[in-house]
């Protein structure tokens, strides 16, 4: 059976099944848009508009609703992708699990399409809120490296996508993928920095979060999109990004 | 009346006993998660990204500078807002699901009464997140800096009759469309967001202030924070109180009319069955 036709047919499925659907409607649409209201929100008391960031020596100086903008857009893909990794629990639930196993389909194109319809789903999000922030909060965008800009967007996704699929790989050995999936969220908000920037941690818990690839996506997207950041200073978190994407697939042959 | 009271303390019994049997510590603990990172995000703000400089709009918002305080109040009070949306805004759809529904309904007890009960249920057990949350903001800063008795009890008990009211308005839906999360979840991002608990209403922009207009909660967090949080006499805004008590009048009276309605639409059409 073609790899392909495999992560095509996952993807019809769920297209068919979620795609046009108020849940997932919600999930890529409402939450986010209203995550990123409060979230800004919360700056909104405080005397300055701008937030302070800093990573390996490099300072920089980013306006609230960019970087709230930012965390929201690569969270929810964060969330996109452990719910899909959390998918074989609905199979299981269904009864279709055993079933999907006995194909002679790879397991990893199965992991793949669900991975390809996370992706697919968060087109309501770019559809419904970069508008939103672009034109009616005046996201100030400055892009001095548009290479770097493209290679940290890139890594980011691809990073997050990588772990998805181990995450995917890692579910399936319990039953309860979909807690996992939910509990995950809030702690990994807080510690990557979507809402405020690592660097606001103690020097210690600062380092851990870097073991977190969203974290690392997050500082180099926002350096290079929202405070003109070079090549060189986001050269770190990148070959990390693709260092982590490295181990991923190579974990992913033991499955 | 006195089948009325029978039935709201037996059903408040029952949910209470089924809450406890089935109670367990890690079900307890992720009901925190989402508040702790309200909590977590407005301490690290307020005490080390922005060393504790708060705007004049703000203390001029919120009579006080002390954001923390102003975010655990919000927070901790937003459980009752979870509590309606996600108990008593789907206790016809789990009875359906289990089978009791139809039960329910051929006993000659007040269904009002009935559904009063596992409000009483659900609110208890939410004061319980309300004092562990308020435990958490005392171990991380949390400061009562007065304390006005008549408002703060005034604005719980409109809360907690503006809340039942949604409460009943959302068990119609949740029944009638069998929607199990959907509603909850949406009407549960919106009162967070637009109805000022973790930032004055006053500081977001025009339309947002407009969506939070209508939602009693609001009021109801306004009032709580200026009879706890203030820190200048006369900062209570009576237009609040008004506020709120004709928009609790407005979604009681919804509330008990759609319920009246479902009752009536689940017998005739026989909507008893889960599937």
């Amino acid at each position: 059976m073609s790899f392909f036709r495999v992560v095509k047919a996952e993807l019809h499925k769920y297209y068919v099944q979620q795609f046009v659907s108020y849940r997932t409607a919600f999930w890529f649409l409402v939450l986010p848009f209203g995550n990123g209201l409060l979230y800004y929100s919360m700056y909104l008391p405080f005397t300055s508009t701008v937030v302070q960031f800093s990573w390996l020596g490099h300072n920089a100086l980013v306006d609230i609703v960019g970087f709230t903008l930012l965390g929201q857009l690569l969270y929810t893909f964060f969330v996109g992708v452990t719910l899909a990794g959390s998918a074989f629990d609905t199979e299981r639930v269904q009864g279709t699990f055993e079933a999907m196993l006995l194909t002679p389909a790879s397991r990893v194109a199965i992991l793949l399409g669900g991975l390809v319809v996370a992706t697919a789903q968060y087109l309501w999000l770019i559809v419904g809120i970069i508008p939103v922030f672009l034109f009616y909060f005046h996201l100030g965008i400055a892009v001095a490296d548009p290479l770097a800009l493209l290679l940290s967007l890139f890594l980011t996704y691809t990073a997050l996508t990588a772990l998805g699929l181990c995450l995917e790989a890692f579910f399936i050995q319990t039953r309860k993928g979909i807690l996992l999936g939910t509990t995950l969220q809030e702690p990994v908000a807080l510690a990557s920095g979507v809402i405020v920037p690592p660097s606001a941690y103690p020097t210690q818990i600062a380092l851990l979060t870097y073991l977190i690839p969203l974290t690392l996506g997050l500082i180099s997207v926002r350096l290079t999109l929202l405070a003109g950041g070079m090549l060189s200073e986001v050269l770190v978190p990148l070959a990390t990004l693709a260092e982590t994407i490295a181990k991923a697939n190579g974990s992913l042959a033991l499955f | 009346m006195r089948t009325f009271l029978r039935a709201t303390i037996g059903s408040a019994r029952i949910s209470t006993i089924i809450y406890w049997r089935f109670f367990n510590w890690t079900g307890f603990a992720l009901r925190f998660l989402s508040p702790l990172l309200s909590l977590s995000v407005a301490w690290i703000l307020y005490n080390v990204v922005y060393h504790q400089s708060t705007s004049t709009s703000f203390k001029g918002a919120a009579n006080s500078s002390d954001y923390f305080s102003f975010v655990v109040v919000g927070s901790a009070f937003f459980v009752y807002v979870v509590s309606t949306l996600f108990t008593l805004g789907r206790v016809m759809y789990w009875d359906r699901a289990q089978g009791v529904l139809e039960t329910i309904f051929l006993t000659p007890s007040s269904v009002l009464g009935y559904i009063s009960g596992r409000m009483l249920s659900a609110f208890s057990m939410a004061t319980v997140d309300l004092l562990v949350l308020f435990g958490i903001g005392y171990a991380l800063g949390f400061h009562v800096t007065s304390f006005n008795a008549p408002v703060f009890f005034a604005s719980i008990g409109l809360m907690v009759a503006s809340l039942f009211g949604l409460g009943l308005i959302v068990n119609s839906i949740t029944l009638i469309f069998r929607d199990r999360v959907n509603t909850a979840n949406t009407l549960t991002t919106l009162i967070l967001v637009f109805s000022g608990v973790v930032a004055p209403l006053r500081l977001m922009p025009d339309w947002a202030q407009r969506v939070g207009a209508v939602i009693p909660f609001t009021y109801a967090i306004n009032l709580l924070r200026a009879s706890l949080l203030s820190t200048e006499s006369g900062s209570v805004n009576y237009g609040d109180l008004w506020y709120l008590v004709g928009l609790t009048s407005v979604f009681l009276l919804a509330g008990h009319a759609l319920l009246i309605a479902t009752v009536k639409t689940v017998r005739k059409q026989a909507l008893y069955s889960h599937i």
